[in-house]
């Protein structure tokens, strides 16, 4: 690369491999790429990927025990099937509607009735009991029990039909109803937490182990297992045939230096190195189940690419209006 | 995070006996109190009030009124058809919960037969669970079927809706003579000292009189007793002499029999040679009012008391003297023999208090304090009002008789008339009792305080509502004392009183609190059958006798201390024992109460004061009396059958017991003073809220504290049937959890039944600035999520009948015009249930029916509220509503500014709300902390607890993480696998040997914590949540149960820029409900001065406050002489301005005083200031105003 007074690029060109992909988790390196690029998708994935999410609901009978907005924050916090959402429009922006769930660009509409005539159980409303006008917006629960059903759920998943019972609403006792409407739109995390596709990202820097293995060497068994044993997640091991210290696990490090002071206790300074590759990440990925975990890394590169380019055209034309619009600033 | 929310539903548990036993115990002291006065307190004191005799002032005639039984009717809806009236509906209605009180009362005329006539009380309050109460013994299936909690313990009384209890007041322990030092003493009059022997003596009736037994100079004594509102003060040798027929020799034999010559200043010895001539002089003194026989005595004491006496002015003096010796000298004894023994026993104590040869006894000390119960002060509350009723009934009727000379006393209609007149002002004052709390008597009634004797039972949260009726007071009084010795812990609470559980501030060490294992004597077995004291007296009797104690008959044994021991029952000396055999007789009485022989109630007090040298006067004292502290202790005396045995003993008693700790160690004490008990368990010395916080040993002591005060302020769940409440505020959490780090206390208590807070993940790191100075920053995220939602719930009740103006009837109605069917009115004119409304927007309306006017009701203040409840309460006689409760509930999620608390008085403000994006992460986990708080909250504060609940709940979180994700099978068998926190656990022997545990929690935990892969500590490596680089430090991080506290900005923020301002000053007004200012005030203001910020100054003291443009005259210098001069053309332009507003002419003014406007000058200036012009023109002085246009500010002189 030319490295002309001028201007030094600083271009890299990350490298991505995926080491586990099921339906919602996902574990993979990130390469050749800084901490800021790695937490910049971390952020966007756990706060800036849409999804859609009970937003407005209108209840028309309620005589449970959970006040009205009880039972609608509950609703909120559902997670629904959300792979459409990008191609979704956030109700604010639409002009089909004024962003009252009267059209299908923005909104989906759910309907939920529930009576207890039993008199000696409670029954329970759960996310199972809503009704979608949408086949592709439903439930996270209700969609996994269909594709079960049909035959086409992820071979790696374990669970059985009796694990999706849905997600508990409200428990009613005889007499008691809830009736109810309710929206679903498109939203982003930023604004509030039941947009959240994610349930967790968290990446770590990949850990650099160097074992002083002429040091090593005059530690006796004794002490190897005794310093082995000194980290509380299983990154050494002894192999039981050369007896010499090995690395198993690199990941498993913690950066919790128990290792290095126990080193230093037992009078050996210098007998391990450990430093964090600047460079190199492993991401681990769990999602609500909105939506998969491979949509999940996609759709956040999208968006920080979206973002990256309302950068790019304010720098151009000096205009925000890019970046604004999709802050939702404007 | 393990998220064991507290079981919602009560009902799932069986309805049998011991539902909840462990929280009715803790309320039992009230209803018992209460039940005793329903079974007999109530009959046994109207029978103690003596007849009132009315004599005809014309005629010889005499009527004598008598009362003979009360009947009390449990609270009825309707009398006639005894239809039961249920405490929710009281509640709802804000009515009370009170039942028909009714006494037969005996006319007898000039001696004929007796006539019975029932007379109507009014209405007496119920306490909820008492024996009249309807709700008594219901399992919690009819309890909720009622409304009501299933937990329900009762032990409060509804007034009005309202909910309140009588508080416990501590009282002189009763019966037992006290040895006083006081300098009151001395103002009694010359020749006093402050040396007293003081004795609260208790009638049958629970009625006190206080007797105390002054020293003199000259070496007698005087008895002194309140007899209306003075205190009379009686020679000890007249008294002596009027009570029993006895000789000088007797009465000085028995005075000087504790004296021997044998023995000098020892151990033991009471007693010197003065006492012999301190006889003679009492006897000298009796001698000098040439008073000789029993008979004169009596005369001269009923001459001195025939005045004074009510009820006595006919009768002789001897009839006076003995009502006198009755009726106010040691009341608590009925035999004269008896009163003379104890008597003589009060001078020898009191001589040697004088001596110094035995100490005085500390009034403050629980050692000698006793409860005032709900029970007992109702009854002696009511006796002194019925009493009241019967003066004001004689009167009348006295005044009747002089005007009306046909008014004969055997008309009967006619004295019922008068007697109905008062009569319901019983029932009235019993209920301002209740409401008010005032005790309004003539005379003190032998109570500590006339005002604050009720307080309202808050459902806040359960811990407030618990320590409502745990609490004991010392007393009003004590409260406006300069002194703190009243305030002091003192060594002989210990077990009774919880030194933790005090409020900081102004009640501290005056409110305590019992602790959870503190009971207090009652007039009932534990079974629950009614004591027979009188049979219990004389078994013990026998049972003393044959235990060694030489029994009196009728008089003294003629020798005393240290050779014998006087032994008392209940304040009645009943014998005397050698000193040699009394340990003997005391291990003797002590194995029978183990052996629960009936001749031993359970509760009895075995008070030996053994000899000493200048300590305690010495003495065997039993007392089976009620209203005593108790608390169970183990026994070490072995019995045949091996098993530990669990004795109540006493605060008195306990002072001279040797009780050790179960830690296996001897505390200390001397071989030759074994252990005989042994406590049960060490946190039997906490209440129950301080027996809540987890590790509280750990915890440096006033955090413990802050933690009991911050416990009772907390957001929880007030009540599960929320749903029927009515509390004019209540507090709701959405989202409570059970506490995965808990105390034992917590499951015996069922405080899952009202959780009031959240595990929350807490990391302790100063992220930012953030959380300086214990603000914290909570995760917006988790809120979003729902941590720590709450609402308030307010109830609004509207009662047209009392609002009405004149005679105008009002109704609930909607204007007709109105077809807005979106309106939140509903056409009965009340808002629709579930409907949310905006700050003014109107929800409900009233129909005035004379004028036909709809008068709408807006809602006041700023938050929007939604409808949950509407109930109607009643209606009037053409059927329309009258009476309606309408509950609002307000939303108050987390915001900034909002205040939360950890169980460990580490309290906070929330600083930001942060999103989870920006919380620093955890690698391996993804974990992001619901809370930040800042390690400077630590070092000072020393609440290691709250790092051991940390650690001990992350260790258990994992476990279950772990179990959950391996075997989904197992998690049910997790429920109740909580980390037992119980305080002093440590300290308790295990099996054998062994004393303590070697290793410490974090020893426990922390193998468990790095089993799991976390570090041993605690701590993680935590990222920036910014930046997605490590933290410089290793982070602690666990979850800790934070509570949400009832403080919120929503409730206390105040902000203004203009708005209503004072009349007088024109100054912005104060106060938040008018929307006005915060002051400005003077500490401020000299700030600002400091600062040289003079435009600031300006701005808020002038600008934005009194700006005020005056006009000032400057040729005579005043401000208030400036008139409108109305010139003809001013007069014209007015006439135009019916037309077109022009342009407003400018103000001709002048000078009143010089008659001309050529001075006129504006001057810019506080109002306040034109106002201090005008109030010193009102007093005649003048204020001249300079004015000039030079710059400099000091002009040259």
């Amino acid at each position: 690369m030319d490295r002309s007074a001028a201007g030094v690029s600083y271009q890299r060109f990350p490298r991505v491999r995926i080491r586990e992909l099921k339906d919602d988790y996902a574990k993979f390196e990130l390469r050749d790429t800084d901490a800021s690029m790695a937490n910049a998708l971390r952020r966007v994935m756990i706060a800036e990927v849409p999804t859609v999410a009970i937003d407005l609901v209108e209840i028309e009978s309620n005589s449970s025990v959970l006040n009205d907005e009880f039972i609608a924050h509950r609703l909120g916090l559902i997670p629904l099937t959300s792979s459409g959402a990008m191609g979704m429009r956030f109700s604010r922006d639409c002009d089909a509607c004024d962003g009252d769930g009267s059209c299908e660009h923005c909104s989906v509409e759910f309907h939920l009735a529930a009576r207890a005539t039993d008199a000696n159980k409670t029954l329970e409303v759960t996310s199972n009991d809503l009704r979608s006008t949408d086949p592709k917006v439903c439930p996270v629960d209700q969609a996994m029990a269909y594709q079960q059903a049909i035959g086409t759920a992820d071979p790696y998943d374990t669970s059985t039909a009796s694990d999706h019972r849905g997600i508990l609403i409200v428990k009613l006792r005889r007499g008691q109803e809830l009736r109810l409407r309710a929206i679903a739109r498109k939203g982003i995390a930023k604004d509030h937490a039941k947009w959240s596709p994610a349930a967790t990202v968290t990446f770590m820097y990949e850990p650099d182990i160097r074992i002083n293995e002429e040091l090593m060497e005059t530690l006796t068994l004794e002490e190897k297992t005794s310093w082995v044993e000194s980290s509380p997640t299983k990154v050494f091991d002894i192999d039981p045939n050369t007896q010499q210290v090995v690395v198993v696990d690199r990941e498993a490090y913690t950066y919790d230096d128990e290792v290095i002071k126990k080193a230093e206790a037992m009078g050996k300074p210098g007998l391990i190195e450990i430093s964090a590759k600047e460079d190199s990440f492993v991401f681990t990925v769990e999602t609500t189940g909105a939506i998969t975990a491979y949509e999940l890394i996609i759709n956040a590169i999208t968006v920080l690419r979206q973002k990256l380019d309302a950068v790019r055209l304010q720098e151009e034309d000096g205009d925000f209006t890019g970046l604004d619009a999709h802050l939702g600033v404007a | 995070m393990v998220t064991a929310a507290g079981k919602s539903s009560a009902a799932t548990a069986a309805g049998k006996d011991g539902e909840y036993a462990t929280l009715r115990e803790l309320y039992r002291p009230h209803i018992e109190s209460f039940d005793y006065f329903l079974d007999e307190g109530l009959d046994k004191m109207l029978l103690s009030i003596r007849p009132m005799d009315i004599s005809h002032p014309s005629s010889s005639d005499t009527l004598r009124i008598s009362l003979e039984k009360g009947h009390l009717l449990p609270p009825l809806r309707d009398v006639r058809m005894a239809k039961p009236l249920y405490p929710q509906e009281c509640r709802q209605a804000r009515i009370s919960y009170s039942g028909e009180f009714k006494v037969d009362t005996l006319f007898q005329f000039n001696n004929g037969a007796p006539m019975r006539q029932t007379f109507n009380f009014g209405h007496l309050p119920i306490m909820l669970m008492s024996k009249l109460c309807h709700l008594r013994g219901a399992d919690s299936r009819k309890l909720i079927y009622h409304g009501e909690e299933a937990t329900e313990m009762g032990g409060y009384f509804i007034n009005g809706g309202m909910e309140r209890l009588i508080r416990i007041l501590v009282l002189q322990k009763r019966n037992y003579p006290m040895g006083m030092v006081r300098g009151a003493f001395e103002k009694r009059g010359p020749g006093y000292t402050d040396k007293a022997v003081v004795i609260r003596c208790v009638q049958q009736d629970q009625t006190s009189v206080t007797v105390k037994l002054y020293y003199l100079q000259n070496g007698s004594a005087r008895l002194g007793f309140w007899l209306g509102a003075r205190e009379v003060l009686l020679p000890v040798g007249i008294v002596l002499k009027a009570l029993i027929d006895t000789s000088d020799r007797e009465i000085f034999a028995s005075l000087t029999c504790c004296y021997s010559d044998k023995y000098e200043r020892g151990k033991g010895v009471v007693s010197n040679q003065l006492i012999g001539e301190r006889a003679q002089i009492i006897l000298d003194e009796v001698r000098a009012l040439s008073l000789l026989t029993r008979t004169q005595c009596l005369e001269h004491i009923g001459q001195y008391f025939r005045s004074a006496m009510e009820g006595f002015e006919k009768d002789d003096y001897q009839t006076v003297a003995e009502a006198v010796l009755k009726d106010y000298v040691l009341v608590h004894l009925q035999n004269n023999h008896a009163k003379f023994n104890l008597l003589i026993f009060m001078l020898q104590k009191l001589y040697a208090l004088v001596d110094q040869t035995a100490s005085p006894d500390n009034p403050d000390a629980l050692q000698y304090q006793e409860a005032l119960l709900p029970g007992y002060l109702i009854t002696v509350f009511l006796k002194d009002r019925i009493q009241d009723w019967l003066r004001k009934s004689k009167r009348l009727i006295i005044e009747e008789a002089t005007k009306n000379k046909s008014f004969e006393f055997d008309n009967s209609q006619e004295i019922r008339k008068f007697l109905c007149k008062h009569s319901t002002s019983v029932g009235r004052a019993i209920e301002s009792l209740i409401k008010i709390g005032r005790a309004n008597s003539q005379s003190m009634l032998d109570l500590p305080q006339r005002e604050g004797m009720s307080i309202q039972a808050e459902r806040l949260n359960f811990h407030r509502y618990i320590s409502h009726f745990r609490s004991v007071h010392r007393g009003s009084a004590f409260a406006k004392m300069r002194t703190t010795t009243v305030r002091k812990l003192l060594p002989e609470s210990w077990g009774f009183l919880c030194p933790v559980h005090t409020p900081d501030g102004e009640p501290c060490g005056l409110l305590n609190h019992m602790t959870s294992a503190c009971r207090i004597s009652s007039f009932y077995h534990s079974e629950g059958a009614m004591k027979d004291f009188e049979k219990i007296k004389d078994r013990l009797l026998a049972e003393l006798v044959r235990g060694g104690m030489i029994p009196l008959s009728p008089k003294m044994e003629h020798t005393g201390p240290p050779e014998v021991l006087h032994v008392h029952l209940d304040g009645c000396i009943v014998g005397s024992i050698g000193s040699a055999k009394i340990e003997e007789l005391v291990n003797y009485i002590r194995r029978l109460k183990l052996l629960a022989h009936p001749a031993t109630p359970e509760d009895l007090e075995v008070g030996y004061v053994p000899l000493s040298i200048g300590g305690a006067y010495p003495g065997l004292y039993f007392f089976t009396s009620p209203a005593r502290f108790v608390r169970p202790v183990k026994n070490l005396v072995s019995l045949p059958d091996g098993e530990p045995h669990i004795e109540l003993i006493g605060a008195f008693e306990q002072a001279f017991m040797e009780i050790r700790c179960p830690d296996g160690g001897d505390g200390g004490r001397k071989e030759s003073f074994p252990a005989t008990h042994e406590e049960i368990h060490p946190t039997a010395m906490l209440s129950v809220v301080a027996n809540l916080t987890p590790w509280s040993e750990h915890n440096q002591s006033p955090r413990n504290m802050y933690q009991c005060q911050m416990a009772k302020q907390t957001m929880g769940f007030c009540g599960q049937a929320l749903k029927f409440r009515t509390d004019v505020k209540a507090f709701h959490l959405q989202t409570p959890q059970s506490p995965i780090v808990r105390t034992a206390t917590y499951k015996k208590y069922h405080m899952d039944e009202f959780p009031s807070g959240t595990n929350a993940i807490v990391a302790v790191l100063s992220y930012t600035g953030y959380d300086m100075e214990d603000a914290m920053i909570l995760n917006k995220s988790a809120v979003d999520r729902g941590m720590f939602r709450g609402d308030i719930y307010q109830t609004e009740c509207i009662d047209l009948s009392t609002t009405r103006r004149g005679s105008v009837a009002e109704i609930f109605a909607k204007s007709s015009l109105s077809r807005d069917s979106s309106s939140v009115i509903d056409s009965d004119g009340l808002p629709r249930v579930g409907e949310t409304i905006v700050p003014n927007e109107q929800y409900y309306s009233t129909y005035n029916t004379l004028t036909g006017a709809i008068r709408p009701t807006r809602l006041k203040g700023t938050e929007p509220a939604a409808i949950d409840y509407v109930a109607v309460n009643g209606t009037n006689s053409k059927g329309s509503l009258q009476k309606v409760n309408i509950r609002l509930r307000r939303k108050r999620n987390p915001i900034i500014g909002d205040k939360f608390s950890s169980r460990h008085g580490q309290k906070g403000v929330c600083s930001q709300l942060w999103p989870d994006i920006d919380m620093p992460f955890s690698a391996n986990t993804g974990m992001r902390p619901d809370l930040i708080i800042n390690p400077h909250a630590f070092p000072s504060r020393m609440t290691i607890a709250m790092l051991l609940e940390s650690i001990a709940a992350k260790s258990l979180a994992c476990l279950v993480l772990v179990v959950l994700t391996h075997y989904l099978f197992l998690a049910g068998s997790l429920h109740g696998n909580f980390v037992d926190a119980t305080p002093f656990a440590s300290s308790v022997k295990e099996g054998d040997g062994n004393p303590w545990k070697p290793k410490s929690i974090v020893d426990e935990m922390g193998p468990m914590l790095a089993s799991y892969g976390f570090n041993y500590h605690g701590v993680e490596v935590l990222y920036s949540g910014l930046f997605g680089t490590e933290l410089t430090c290793e982070i602690f991080i666990g979850p800790v149960y934070y509570q949400r506290l009832r403080h919120m900005v929503s409730d206390k923020f105040q902000v203004r820029t203009t708005g209503r301002i004072d009349q007088v000053t024109r100054q912005p007004i104060g106060g938040r409900k008018h929307g006005g200012g915060i002051r400005f005030g003077e500490m401020e203001r000299d700030a600002l001065l400091a600062h040289g910020a003079s435009y600031l100054l300006h701005d808020r003291l002038h600008s934005c406050s009194d700006y005020h443009i005056a006009d000032v005259c400057s040729l005579c210098g005043s401000l208030l002489t400036a008139t409108v001069i109305k010139s003809e053309t001013q007069m014209k332009s007015k006439r135009n301005m019916l037309g077109v507003q022009t342009v407003k002419p400018p103000k001709n003014l002048a000078c009143q005083a010089c008659q001309t406007n050529k001075g006129m000058e504006t001057v810019a200036m506080p109002y306040v200031f034109r106002y201090l012009a005008a109030e010193l023109a009102a007093m005649n002085v003048k204020l001249d105003l300079r004015l000039s246009n030079r710059t400099e500010s000091h002009p040259q002189q």
